[in-house]
């Protein structure tokens, strides 16, 4: 059985359709990465995945069940987690303070309410940055988060994204504004993470993740134009239409749409 | 003569430093050493004001700090916190009429009133984003005032109040302004080991977390209906004992605990000494105290001054006085550290 799949999933805007019937399907401790041109619905379809706003139409399961109405947070204590194509973090907290109350919630700290809102959230101090060493940034626990580098800050958001002990993870364009250094650190992480946990990466490039998912998805227009294995998918003359020629396909649209 | 004045300086420096590494540390001496320092700064004022001025003042800081979890830890900025205050004063009052003649358990039935009251608005407006929260809670609060003046008047006496007769029972006597101060003094001390145990736990930084951006808290897997419902219960409670609190001190409770007006000077309290910050609570509450006791003395329009000290917060000092005071801790600290090895050469 997938761990997720999805079924005519659909998420209009007014008059555009951004996300279009979308038969999404993600095995267990797969890697999966979704490309497509700018504009192609690719967030959106990680903002319904993830709950951010309901769709048009369509349904979404999760391990079998129909999570299409659950809020956010109920899709979170399921296992599902992402992360935001802008970096997300709480920047007017410390480093080690943006992971206190998920590492607290996760470990089974608090059995009450009234435990978890009189512990000191020092006494989190040792998980946070075990799950700071994982991204290597237990040295700037005691920054404030805002100060960081963005590539530490998108490393930081990583880490809070592992420390609720996710199934599945949801990475919208992790490397988007980093540099090639820390591309490279994000990277080393990600594959650590590879055949563990289920990973769908979102990525604008593909030379950047051909080596690293088990299947391409290609999305353009809202659609899923085509999936399978990297190496057959990049061969395929669709998906160089849509990267390369885009211009022509346009052009082509009111002809051969069928 | 300039050695002297710089030597004074220095000590003065140094005291600074030495009590700002007092109070960001933690751990339970530390508390009590907080908690001991609080009560002196309010013994010390009693000469000057008197012990019910003081005790004035104690009950203003408990609703600016129940305020602050609201709006400073939170980020939720309401018009109707002394709805709060308002329940809490007129249950203490009617029950001392009706229900009982033990202050006590007036002031427990109040607490819980404003509990109750608290729960049930904030079930509603917690959900409402934006200025608008603060609006519909402003909206709640010209109801109670409503049902106090209007449809409720023959209890509450209206416009005119209500007294309270009832102020003394065994060892407990609201009629003696000491033990009003010392009763008062005890009680604000709690609230606020309550609330700094509250706003240091992994539940305090989830509610910063909250202010900062309450969405990407959901997507942690956090209710955060849930949490701000809680945090607002918590703040009403908070208030509604220093309602409570009020209607013994004045052995009288009028409207006025819950004009919306005066919602205003709490929040201007809060910015003054610094929201999000228990101690700026604190240092706001009796700051605005003095400013709004004294300045009319001596100016008319003392209105002014309170215009430009808000106008000097929003576009100069966001930390308010705390916030300019840890600002200036940690300058010196980091000087103090880097210049220890230096000392020994400048003599
Ligand atoms: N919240 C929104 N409201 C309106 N239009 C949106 C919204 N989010 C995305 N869109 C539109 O949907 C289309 C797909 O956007 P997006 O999913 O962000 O693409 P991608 O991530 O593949 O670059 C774009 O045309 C975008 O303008
Ligand atoms: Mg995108």
């Amino acid at each position: 059985m997938s761990l997720l799949t999805t079924s005519g999933l659909t998420k209009r805007f007014g008059g555009l359709v951004a996300v279009n019937s979308v038969d999404l399907r993600i095995e267990e401790n797969e890697t999966l990465g979704v490309i497509g041109p700018n504009g192609s619905g690719k967030t959106t379809l990680f903002n319904l995945l993830s709950g951010f706003f309901p769709p048009t139409a369509g349904r979404i399961f999760f391990q079998g069940r129909d999570v299409t109405h659950l809020s956010p947070e109920e899709r979170v204590k399921m296992g599902m987690v992402r992360t935001f194509q802008l970096v997300s973090v709480f920047n007017s907290l410390k480093v080690w303070e943006n992971l206190a109350p998920c590492v607290a919630w996760k470990s089974g700290m608090y059995h009450s309410l009234w435990r978890f809102m009189t512990t000191p959230a020092a006494s989190t101090w040792a998980d946070s940055l075990e799950a700071l060493k994982l991204v290597g940034l237990e040295g700037q626990a005691e920054a404030i988060a805002g100060e960081l580098s963005y590539g530490d800050r998108r490393l930081l958001e990583i880490a809070l994204a592992l420390s609720l002990r996710p199934k599945l993870l949801l990475l919208d364009e992790p490397f988007s504004g980093l540099s090639d250094v820390e591309i490279a650190k994000v990277l080393a992480l990600l594959k650590s993470l590879k055949g563990k946990i289920t990973i769908g990466i979102i990525e604008h490039k593909i030379s950047m993740i051909v080596d690293f998912v088990d299947r391409l998805c290609v999305m353009n227009e809202g659609r899923i134009i085509c999936e399978g294995n990297p190496s057959e998918v990049l061969t395929n003359p669709l998906v160089n239409e849509c990267y390369w020629g885009k211009q022509e396909t346009l052009e082509r649209a009111g002809v051969s749409g069928v | 003569m300039g050695n002297v004045v710089k030597e004074r300086g220095l000590v003065l420096e140094k005291t600074f430093v030495a009590v700002g590494k007092q109070l960001t540390q933690a751990g339970v001496g530390q508390k009590v050493l907080e908690l001991i320092l609080i009560g002196v700064v309010f013994l010390i004022l009693v000469p000057f004001l008197g012990a019910h001025r003081a005790t004035d003042f104690a009950i203003f800081c408990i609703i600016v700090l129940s305020f602050d979890l609201l709006y400073g830890y939170m980020g939720r900025l309401s018009f109707g916190h002394l709805l709060y205050v308002g329940v809490g004063a007129y249950t203490v009052g009617l029950a001392l009429r009706y229900l009982t003649t033990n202050p006590l358990l007036a002031i427990v039935l109040g607490i819980v009133a404003a509990c109750l009251a608290g729960m049930a608005v904030g079930a509603i407006t917690v959900r409402i984003a934006g200025a608008a929260f603060a609006l519909a809670n402003l909206a709640f609060n010209r109801v109670g005032w409503f049902l106090v003046m209007s449809p409720l008047k023959d209890i509450t006496g209206g416009e005119n109040g209500l007294s309270i007769r009832n102020l003394s029972f065994w060892y407990v006597n609201f009629r003696n302004p000491t033990f009003r101060f010392w009763f008062v003094l005890a009680s604000l001390l709690l609230v606020f080991l309550l609330l700094r145990v509250f706003t240091s736990s992994s539940y305090g930084v989830l509610l910063r977390s909250i202010k900062e951006d309450e969405k990407r808290v959901r997507f942690l897997g956090y209710n955060t209906q849930f949490y701000k419902w809680v945090t607002f219960v918590l703040a009403a409670t908070v208030a509604g004992f220093g309602g409570a609190l009020t209607a013994l001190n004045y052995g009288y409770v009028n409207p006025n605990t819950l004009d919306v007006h005066a919602n205003a000077g709490i929040v201007f309290a809060c910015l003054l000494g610094g929201s999000g910050r228990l101690y700026g609570a604190l240092l706001g509450g009796i700051i605005y105290m003095l400013i709004t006791n004294l300045l009319p003395v001596y100016f008319q329009r003392w209105e002014f001054f309170l215009g430009v000290a808000l106008l000097l917060i929003v576009f100069r000092f966001r930390g308010g006085i705390w916030g300019g005071l840890e600002a200036l801790y940690s300058g010196l600290a980091a000087r103090a550290k880097s210049g220890s090895s230096k000392e020994g050469m400048s003599r």
